[in-house]
């Protein structure tokens, strides 16, 4: 940083630090993968994530047994965690497709050094999101009756449904984020098919890289997929959550019918990636020792993206609160004074203190350069997230428009073990994903080398 | 470097024409005005709201700009600053829609609110004095954005001081901020309130996408007339349009998903307190206006910009930018005059003599404020970084 050229040019962290040659990048990132030892760190963070995934399964098979009743919902509140899960989850994933195809197409080269693990996020969050639509059936084993398909039985999904649009969102959306991640990886596998002295995993290594040789053809060809694939994502990170939230707003239920609930929600989910990509980054760096590539200035990106969205999820609380009042409605205007003096208000108070006011602190340049700030602020908007599905889902099913239909809802033991399960299989899988793929995209952090010489030079 | 000769007389050729069309556009508005004070009133309001979406979406455009410094800003700065040193006339052409209040809505009309409950629950916010002063609290909090906008771009240019960009970019977030939430609820107040029963909570930042689109599709038609100007000739490459065809195409995009996702959720709701807003603007000829609206402001453009040829020459996207900016203009009047007629769809001369004499000053105190200064800012140190990042 010393050399500067000009001293006005706002200070900015560089993308990746420097002193770092081809030979260096692949060493470091792939050495994570390719060495013998694995380190004492991960064996105790993959067994607590083991053991959570336990409990999901023993959750789940109890829940087989019994039935949805062991869960806590009840009639006014026939979606309980199940769905705030979901919303959750979904949430979460799509931060990663918007680092890895919105970033692409927006030529922000930063995204480079996050978007591989982001991308494996969405998967893993998908997953986890997917678990809960098909538990809450109740019959799982029946899912594929969701599909429209011709059956002996006449039976037809209804179309109008935002319920059923969410089937062909959510699963569209699961396969072309495989195919993205997983094109992204093929380079990524030939160096690793390269670099690995056990021969099994040379032969895995090699299979998963389709024959990749780096000729001028395959990275043609390569480009050319990887750009209509990210041209591909891109409508869909807006399409999924735009039909969770139609779930919602499409019912005439009192907080949930608003026209604001498209773009908010998507916002929110976007708010809520960025989160969970700053909390898994900001160790993973650490433990890992990849400081170089993921950079504060990465970091401050994404607390600042975090920022820009966190406000969104504001403005629509606002306009929520706004309309509530101007529309004249007696039950628009119940609901919100429920949400602040019903029986859930320390949960909005939390979700206000969460989403509203934790991220403001990234306005202040000492927050932004504090990695403890950050992430901790990212737990907040993590925690928030979750209360604010809460808030939407329970407050308005609870108390609608016939007092004596209302009821309270609190989720029971197995509601939280679910819940706690998901966040096993999530982690399992991650932690698989850090010690068996490059968790760094090898070959695009080359390119930055290049990159950043060059802006060195010409400057 | 000042204007070259060539530019500043072509600048003043335009300011010249548009004077010219805006006065006599203007007076002809006045004598009907006299004519039929309600119909002048009606056409006025779109007329204002579309110019003033050029007027204020520059103040967004810009900052978001300055947040995020791309070269394609750099192209279109100028412009954008111009555009936004009319806020003051905006202010002043503001008056008419004071004066026309009872005629422009009927919450302003004390007999309606005497029979009407909801517009007695809405009296803390709809009410003469209190629309009075919020315009006026929205038209100061965009002066003082626009002011520090363009004051320290203008600084910039004459001292070098490149600490001012810095200064720019952290207004660029705030900028943005206090701009959503003024126009959001002047959206409300000038539009919205119209139908004083309706409500819609994306409705202001619909809006907003809508003043964005037209900033980004005016500033595009006037930045390809000024491509061999000095400065602008050395920076503008064909990548820069294709940038502005770009933003064009997601503006267009966001602008059709707000406008399906209010609509499904409307018709879908179906609610009596909402759907009368659709109903009056799919009725009566109405229908074949919106009609028209889905095909021009969305599907052509949509389609046209898919194209990356159509992005990177300039001769054509103009001509999809000047789509674009008519189409906004037919939208707004689908939103408003149905407010007016909604048994059937009525087109009054002064629709369109209005909306013209509106924008033939507005135009012309845009030019006057465009020929003042360079056309690129040439001591931004990021437009060098711009210019080498290819």
């Amino acid at each position: 940083m010393a050399k500067n050229e000009t001293s006005d040019k706002p200070a900015q962290a560089p993308l990746i630090e420097p002193g770092h040659t081809y030979g260096s990048i692949t060493d470091k990132i792939s050495s994570v993968v390719t060495t013998r030892k694995t380190p004492i760190s991960w064996f105790i963070g993959f067994a607590i994530a083991f053991s959570l995934l336990m409990v999901f399964l023993s959750s789940t098979a109890y829940l087989l047994m019994k039935g949805t009743g062991i869960w806590g919902i009840n009639v006014p509140v026939s979606w309980g965690f199940a769905i705030i899960n979901f919303v959750w989850w979904i949430g979460i994933g799509h931060a990663g497709t918007l680092i890895s195809a919105i970033l692409l197409l927006l030529r922000q080269e930063w995204r480079t050094s996050i978007n591989r693990f982001a991308e494996a996020m969405t998967l893993f969050a998908v997953a986890a999101a997917g678990m809960f639509p098909l538990l809450h059936m109740g019959r799982p084993w029946l899912f594929y009756w969701l599909m429209p398909y011709p059956n002996t039985m006449a039976m037809w999904p209804q179309f109008r449904s935002p319920l059923v649009w969410d089937v062909f969102a959510v699963s569209t959306y699961a396969t072309v984020s495989l195919l993205f991640w997983y094109v992204g990886l093929v380079p990524d596998f030939a160096t690793l098919r390269d670099r690995v002295n056990n021969r099994g995993a040379k032969l895995v290594y090699g299979m998963l890289s389709m024959g990749w040789r780096g000729s001028a053809i395959h990275w043609y060809r390569y480009e050319t997929a990887y750009l209509l694939l990210a041209g591909l994502a891109t409508p869909l990170v807006v399409s999924v959550h735009t039909v969770v939230s139609f779930d919602f707003a499409m019912g005439v239920i009192p907080g949930w019918h608003a026209t604001i609930f498209p773009p908010y929600f998507v916002a929110g989910a976007i708010y809520a990636g960025f989160a969970m990509v700053l909390t898994l980054s900001i160790p993973l760096r650490k433990v890992y020792g990849l400081e170089d590539f993921i950079t504060m200035r990465h970091l401050q990106n994404m607390a600042k993206v975090m920022l820009a969205t966190g406000l969104i999820v504001v403005y629509g609380y606002m306009m929520e609160i706004f309309t509530a009042w101007y529309s004249a409605g007696e039950f628009e205007e119940a609901m919100i004074s429920n949400r602040f003096n019903g029986p859930y208000k320390w949960v909005f108070y939390s979700l206000l203190l969460c989403n509203a006011v934790a991220p403001q602190f990234i306005w202040f340049s000492k927050v932004q350069n504090s990695v403890i700030g950050i992430f901790i602020i990212a737990m907040f908007v993590n925690v928030g997230m979750w209360l604010e599905r809460f808030i939407i889902v329970v407050t308005s099913l609870s108390q609608d428009f016939l007092p004596s239909s209302w009821d309270t809802y609190t989720g029971t033991i197995w509601d939280w073990a679910t819940y706690a399960g998901t966040i096993g299989l999530f982690l399992t899988l991650m932690f698989l994903f850090l010690r068996l793929l490059p968790s760094i995209s090898i070959f695009e952090m080359r390119t930055m080398v290049v990159e950043e010489d060059k802006g060195g030079k010409e400057s | 470097m000042e204007l070259s000769e060539t530019i500043k007389e072509r600048i003043e050729g335009w300011q010249k024409r548009a004077l010219t069309v805006g006065v006599i556009a203007a007076a002809v508005s006045v004598a009907g005005a006299f004519l039929s004070p309600a119909q002048f009133f009606q056409s006025y309001l779109v007329g204002y709201l579309f110019w003033i979406g050029i007027a204020a979406g520059s103040i967004v455009i810009l900052s978001l700009h300055h947040l995020v410094a791309g070269g394609w800003g750099f192209t279109i700065q100028r412009i954008l600053e111009s555009s936004a040193r009319t806020i003051p006339l905006m202010a002043l052409l503001f008056i008419p829609v004071v004066l026309g209040m009872k005629d422009l809505f009927i919450w302003a009309r004390p007999e309606v609110v005497a029979d009407d409950l909801i517009l007695q629950h809405k009296a803390p916010y709809l009410n003469q004095t209190f629309f009075v002063v919020r315009a006026l609290f929205f038209f100061l909090v965009w002066s003082v954005l626009y002011f520090f906008l363009t004051k320290w771009s203008a600084d910039q240019d004459k001292n070098g001081d490149a600490a001012l960009s810095r200064k720019l970019q952290r207004f660029g977030g705030p900028g943005i901020l206090l701009f959503m939430i003024t126009m959001t609820f002047a959206t409300i107040d000038w539009s919205m309130s119209l139908d004083p029963h309706w409500f819609s909570t994306i409705f202001g930042l619909m809006f907003i996408i809508g003043q964005g689109l037209l900033t980004l599709a005016f500033a595009t038609i006037v930045v390809s007339g000024l491509t061999d100007d000095d400065n602008l000739a050395a920076f503008v490459k064909k990548k820069h349009f294709h940038d502005l065809g770009n933003l064009l195409l997601a503006f267009v995009s966001l602008w059709a998903y707000m406008s399906v996702s209010q609509f499904l959720i409307i018709w879908s709701g179906n609610l009596p307190e909402e759907i009368p807003w659709y109903l009056h603007r799919s009725h009566g000829g109405w229908d074949w206006l919106v009609l028209f609206v889905v095909i021009f402001h969305f599907a052509v453009p949509f389609a046209l910009l898919l194209l990356r040829r159509n992005k990177r020459r300039a001769n054509i996207l103009v001509k999809i930018a000047f789509g674009i900016a008519l189409m906004r203009l037919v939208d707004l009047f689908w939103v408003i005059a149905p407010n007016f007629h909604p048994h059937g769809i009525s087109v009054h001369w002064l629709d369109l003599v209005a909306p013209a004499g509106i924008g033939g000053i507005w135009l012309a105190f845009f030019f006057y404020n465009l020929k003042g200064r360079a056309l690129l800012p040439i001591n931004d140190p990021r437009l060098s970084e711009a210019a080498a990042h290819e």
